[in-house]
């Protein structure tokens, strides 16, 4: 297992696509979830009625247990980009036809995509890292007492982040072994939870049906935490059914994948 | 001798072309086995099931008497149609990753760069490799696990009549160190220079397969170039000759079975002629195969 990871990310740290894609990644993420509050400063600072109408020291967006949720939902938007990443990665072993080589060489098929998805497991845990040393950080500078209850209250949302990031980027990966070619591959992925909200919303219309939905399901496991600000409402844990339900289709997305290859001649 | 692969009524389809068609074939440890045929008659698909690239519609095949797994295919190194390795690293980063996938030492990096003679150039972009280098760094990779079999398809495609030489010389080092080579190429002239066995594919249909040493076995031609008005009607009245055909500048005598080249010289020196030039023909490879397809009926035959 450890081998089959070693000689994927060999592939990839001679890249310099992966450390460009990779860098703009991790760079982002971190500089959009640890700046959120000074942002909110400068801007208070310099828009007049801004801090007069709402105190933003008043807002908990990086106390704990708050920071966890916030910024982990926010962190959502930007695994777009880490699922360019296993795009560009996989479609680049049919373009250059190595993964034809890799097999000739005595990698079986399901060896091959076992290196591609403990990749996706690593990028996954990197983000789950980061993102949790950016609100362990931020949330001991900004909270204005440190209680250990608080502190480690919602932290069960950072395996939920993992499996959110993991299931894009399996589905990134799916997406690719179908398609093949990065750059139709890109634009699917690009259209696919809008694609998705359609047939949710204007074909099927089943509310209750919704959650079963893939992508809603994976997008699921982290929901807005923002409505709590104006009084609202929110779900402050996932739900073991939502994460039963994205696991479904994690698995089913890695095991399509395999049917895929282990069916085509390469 | 032990049989290093064994092919039973393996078969290809693409959904209605049958591009291999039944082939059974035995390998055994030692040869360096030719499969000739023209493009399109399902060589690369053959090698292809083989290595694992290609699901077979139909029948069997075994390595070494084993079933092929991808473990067997470690221990055998291929190249087919065309190198392939990441454009955006080094041969010797390319070499690394293939050594991690066979589980070979760093050691035979080196060894392997020696004997395709790019140890210089080792650090430099695979894509800025010209293509006999990519063509030597293909085998070379091949070579890494020191396999016991290696299959080239097409290895002196597109190379200049050097880079020809230095593949040639390649793989005439790895035959004689006793190693099993399948080698599928067009090129005759190459199959018959370094092969000791050789089969014939028409239409994914195995036409022949027998050793090279049979090829020019068989009837002899003889040129002959001598000054004489009428040499055409003296060399018909030759026992041995079974027909004479005016050539280029000289005539071509087909001799009869237990008839040589001698004979024909004392006969016409027994005649007062003088012969200033006698060639023997011995059957040419490129000519068998010619002949091979032609038994084997015409180009357009429908195959199922």
């Amino acid at each position: 297992m450890l081998h089959l990871l070693k000689v994927d990310l060999k592939k990839l740290t001679n890249y310099r696509t992966f450390w460009v894609v990779c860098g703009i990644y991790f760079i982002t993420l971190f500089f959009v979830t640890a700046s959120g509050m000074e942002v909110l400063k400068y801007v208070a600072d310099r828009v007049e009625d801004f801090g007069g109408a709402i105190n933003i020291h008043r807002i908990p967006l990086y106390h704990f247990p708050d920071v966890w949720q916030n910024l982990i939902w926010v962190a959502g938007f930007f695994k777009f980009v880490l699922g360019v990443m296993v795009i560009i990665s996989v479609t680049n072993e049919f373009a250059y036809r190595t993964l034809r080589q890799n097999v000739i060489d005595g990698l079986s098929r399901w060896e091959f995509l076992q290196s591609k998805i403990l990749t996706n497991a690593v990028l996954a845990g990197l983000s789950t890292v980061l993102l949790f040393l950016v609100a362990l950080i931020t949330g001991m500078i900004y909270s204005p007492e440190l209680r250990f209850s608080e502190v480690i209250d919602d932290v069960e949302f950072f395996p939920a982040y993992f499996l959110q990031v993991f299931g894009y980027l399996s589905f990134a990966l799916l997406m690719s072994v179908l398609i093949n070619r990065s750059g139709l591959t890109i634009i699917v992925l690009m259209v696919a939870r809008g694609l998705e909200l359609f047939i949710i919303h204007k074909v099927v219309g089943v509310d209750v049906l919704n959650a079963f939905f893939p992508l809603e399901s994976i997008e699921g496991l982290i929901t807005i935490p923002f409505q709590r600000y104006v009084f609202m409402e929110v779900l402050d844990h996932p739900l073991l059914s939502t994460v039963l339900t994205a696991s479904f289709w994690i698995f089913m997305f890695n095991y399509l994948a395999y049917l895929k290859l282990k069916k085509s001649d390469i | 001798m032990e049989t290093v692969l064994s092919i039973k009524g393996l078969t290809k389809n693409f959904g209605s072309l049958r591009a291999v068609n039944q082939i059974n074939l035995e390998v055994k440890a030692g040869q360096v086995f030719g499969m000739l045929g023209p493009n399109g008659s399902g060589k690369t698909t053959t090698l292809g099931m083989l290595m694992g690239v290609v699901n077979p519609t139909g029948g069997e095949f075994t390595w070494f008497g084993q079933k092929p797994t991808h473990t067997v295919r470690k221990s055998i190194g291929a190249v087919l149609e065309h190198p392939i390795f990441y454009p955006y690293m080094s041969g010797q980063m390319n070499l690394e990753v293939n050594a991690m996938i066979k589980g070979a030492s760093k050691e035979s990096i080196d060894w392997v760069l020696d004997i395709v003679g790019l140890t210089d150039r080792r650090n430099d972009k695979y894509r800025t490799y010209s293509l006999g280098m990519k063509q030597r760094l293909a085998i070379g990779s091949a070579l890494l696990n020191d396999p016991q079999v290696l299959i080239l398809d097409e290895p002196t495609n597109g190379l200049d009549p050097m880079g020809i030489a230095e593949i040639r010389e390649i793989i005439k080092k790895i035959a004689a160190a006793n190693k099993t080579i399948i080698l599928a190429s067009h090129l005759l002239d190459e199959v018959q220079r370094v092969c000791t066995h050789f089969a014939v594919l028409r239409r994914g249909t195995l036409v022949h397969s027998g050793p090279i040493g049979d090829v020019g076995r068989g009837e002899e031609t003889v040129e002959v170039v001598a000054f004489h008005d009428d040499l055409n009607h003296i060399l018909m009245q030759f026992a041995g000759a079974m027909s004479v055909q005016k050539g280029n500048g000289n005539f071509e005598v087909k001799l009869r079975e237990g008839f040589s080249a001698g004979d024909l010289n004392k006969f016409l020196f027994e005649k007062g002629i003088v012969a200033s030039h006698l060639l023997t023909q011995k059957k040419s490879l490129e000519k068998q195969f010619l002949e091979i397809l032609a038994e084997a009926g015409p180009e357009n035959k429908k195959l199922r």
